[in-house]
């Protein structure tokens, strides 16, 4: 047993480290720090950045341009950058519909759609979830139904992450009504400039403009840019859904968050609070380290089981306790929020620094125990195998 | 990075397993309980045949040199069926100081322990001083009598020789004593995980200089590394039993029927089990954690005991008062054996600092 990561990945790591104190973007370092909203063009700024490292593919084959990293280099990836307090990567195109396309898709799309994912020429959103249709994704309405070369795409779609700043959405739609509700389902790749898309913001409990409904009236989506078959987006739902799980214990920014947390909380001489940051690191320690045994163990072949839904559930549950502890620690100037521009400004309300954000950071970070397969449906799935049925 | 265990490591625990299923079922475990000696002596000796009571110790005392790692394999496998037998008092807690120490007569004494013809134990805690063992009020006086009351002393009633923590010339020192020398008295209780411990009264037991292990610096290293080490292994028990306690729940969930059907179909149960298993697999990162810093000797090591100890003795008891509910009445007989994983649970925290004193040491 060796804890120790190899000369290779350490030398990896290194370069990891020196592209972000060298070429990540200044501007969007400020903001992150400061725990501002980031606008469109910081998010481009950023992910082109990291297009002009060749590093945007991070888990990409280098077939189609990617890096082809180890599962060891992805998590240092992810750590590394966690760590320095990066804004997440979009995950839409490049680890959702990047995968379908190269997987399920022909020739002329991955021609097509590929090579602007990898250099964030074009922004994705996902069309999933529809008002009737959360955890029970299969039972979507959102209808397609084929005239000559074309769909026509009626219904919408909801808690879109981002959709106003989208240039294509990928969409389950239901092309068959006849069968089981998971046949029927098919996978389509749609211009949001296309006429009969509206899109209506959602604003979260923080504030926040995020998610957004989208709505789609006699949509005219052209036949080639259906992926796969007809009647199996629910196979390529499902693989998608897969490669989403990547980085989802967010263990460096959650470690991140703990080391300022610390320094917020010594010198506040409150023993309560001293011992639940002390149970949040020792939380934070075996979240690690079942991440660390999951990585050991696809290195050396294994087929893990239930272990990416455990890392689900802990680091969600760990990213909203630790801003639950940023709430305690603001004591009553967790009362005040938003500042004086109001919600979604940059505007902080007076009073320590650290209280400014918590509130925002506290409500914001509901939503991480609800998507991706909310905690209690990653329950189900652990219980499967749990009771090994 | 490699987490995976070795080869021999696997076949220890295979080895180790079978042992537990063939030879120490829960009735068995019972029948060494009711027994005289609170152990059981053809387990003992097999113990002694198949190399586990050398295995901790160097290579120059006799032992296999094996390290924490070996340790932990042996009492997860422990924990998971109960063993009650004394190898903590005897191989860790009393072996670990000896095999460290610079004692003149430790390889004879280490041979004994291995060969399993002696029972030593460590008495380390005193009554007034709950988890604070660097400062004894047992002391040895200017002529070299030894006097106080030591608590707690693991198996003390099969040991023939003890090694007491005192306070001589005026700094901490351990000292070797024989249980039938003039002076040394005890009474013998039970603990609630079905061991004895025994609290010893020394009343002017004459002490030589040659009887002398280790004194101030030395001593102080000794003890806190041991109980250290000893830590880390009862906590590997705790993981154990941790996973012996969602096994049996899932199991017996799926067998015990009412409302026409398997009680497993019921989610909130479901959930139950799965917060086990979440705690369980936690338990098991934390451990491993652990003994690779207590392996690597690093400067964190304690710190990583701590968050181990803290983190099973808190969650170790939720998940066997979870096994005992979800085991209905079937959970408080005491002829069954999952309430005894919430007694083992209760026993593992309050030994070497419980889960609150863990915490604080490891914010320290």
């Amino acid at each position: 047993m060796d804890i120790n990561f190899s000369k290779e990945d350490l030398a990896f790591r290194d370069d990891l480290r020196e592209w972000l104190a060298n070429d990540y973007p200044k501007h969007v370092k400020e903001k992150m720090d400061k725990g501002e909203h980031l606008t469109r063009q910081d998010m481009v700024d950023y992910h082109k950045a990291l297009s002009a490292k060749g590093w945007m593919g991070y888990n990409w084959p280098v077939e189609y341009g990617g890096t082809g990293w180890s599962a060891t280099q992805l998590y240092l990836f992810n750590k590394e950058f966690g760590m320095a307090g990066c804004p997440p990567l979009l995950a839409f195109g490049v680890s959702m519909v990047a995968p379908v396309i190269w997987t399920f898709g022909n020739e002329e799309q991955k021609k097509r759609f590929l090579p602007d994912i990898l250099d964030f020429n074009t922004w994705w959103c996902q069309g999933y979830s529809e008002p009737g249709s959360g955890s029970d994704l299969a039972s979507l309405k959102t209808k397609a139904v084929k005239e000559g070369d074309h769909y026509v795409v009626n219904g919408s779609k909801t808690w879109t992450t981002l959709a106003q700043n989208a240039d294509w959405i990928f969409l389950l739609v239901r092309t068959d009504s006849t069968g089981k509700k998971q046949e029927g389902i098919s996978f389509l790749l749609v211009d949001m400039k296309t006429p009969g898309i509206e899109v209506k913001p959602i604003i979260t409990i923080d504030g926040d403009h995020e998610v957004n409904s989208v709505f789609f009236t006699d949509v005219k989506v052209p036949a080639e840019n259906l992926v796969g078959e007809e009647g199996k987006g629910w196979t390529y739902a499902k693989f998608l859904l897969a490669h989403e799980r990547f980085g989802i214990a967010a263990v460096g920014a959650s470690m991140r968050a703990l080391n300022q947390l610390k320094e917020v909380v010594s010198e506040l001489n409150n023993s309560d609070l001293d011992k639940k940051v002390a149970e949040m690191e020792i939380a934070i320690s075996a979240l690690e380290m079942t991440e660390l045994r999951l990585l050991s163990d696809l290195e050396n072949g294994g087929h893990p089981g239930a272990e990416s839904s455990i890392l689900k559930i802990k680091g969600t549950e760990i990213q909203q306790g630790l801003t639950e502890l940023f709430v305690e620690a603001a004591g009553e100037y967790a009362l005040m929020y938003p500042g004086a521009g109001g919600y979604g400004s940059n505007d902080k309300p007076s009073g320590p620094e650290h209280a400014a954000v918590s509130l925002e950071r506290f409500l914001n970070f509901r939503k991480t125990s609800i998507y991706g397969g909310s905690n209690e449906i990653q329950k189900n799935i652990i219980s499967k195998f749990v009771l090994g049925v | 990075m490699n987490l995976s265990y070795t080869e021999e490591q696997v076949m220890l625990r295979e080895q180790i397993q079978k042992f537990c299923e063939t030879e120490y079922d829960f009735y068995k475990r019972e029948e060494v309980v009711k027994s005289e000696n609170d152990f059981d002596a053809n387990a003992w000796s097999l113990f002694a045949e198949q190399g586990w009571l050398s295995m901790p110790f160097s290579e120059e005392s006799g032992g296999f040199g094996f390290g924490p790692i070996e340790l932990s394999i042996l009492f997860e496998e422990f924990g998971k069926s109960l063993v009650i037998e004394p190898y903590l008092s005897n191989v860790v807690l009393a072996g670990s100081v000896l095999d460290k120490s610079n004692f003149e007569g430790k390889v004879e004494l280490i041979e004994n322990i291995c060969s399993g013809s002696v029972h030593v134990s460590l008495a380390y805690a005193e009554a007034a001083h709950s988890y604070e063992y660097l400062k004894p009020d047992t002391n040895v006086s200017d002529d070299n009598k030894l006097n106080g009351t030591k608590t707690l002393v693991l198996n003390g009633k099969n040991a023939s020789k003890l090694i007491v923590s005192c306070v001589m010339n005026g700094e901490l020192s351990l000292v070797l004593v024989d249980t039938s020398a003039d002076g040394v008295s005890f009474n013998t209780f039970r603990t609630i995980d079905e061991k004895t411990c025994a609290e010893f009264t020394f009343e002017n037991v004459s002490i030589r200089d040659s009887d002398v292990i280790a004194a101030g610096d030395e001593a102080k290293n000794l003890l806190t590394e041991t109980i250290n080490l000893a830590t880390l292994c009862i906590s590997a028990e705790a993981v154990g039993c941790m996973v012996s306690c969602y096994n049996k729940t899932v199991q017996y969930t799926k067998e015990r029927e009412q409302f026409d059907q398997p009680i497993s179909n019921f989610q909130v149960l479901q959930h139950r089990m799965v917060d086990m298993f979440i705690d369980s697999e936690l338990a098991k990162s934390l451990l491993y954690k652990a003994m690779l810093e207590v392996d690597a000797d690093s400067k964190d090591k304690f710190k990583h005991v701590s968050a181990l100890k803290a983190h099973v003795g808190k969650f170790g008891k939720l998940s066997a008062q979870n096994a005992v509910q979800l085991h209905g009445g079937m959970g408080v007989s005491e002829e069954m054996m999952i309430g005894h994983y919430l007694k083992k649970m209760v026993a593992i925290d309050a030994m070497f600092g419980n889960a609150d004193f863990h915490l604080k040491s490891f914010s320290k």
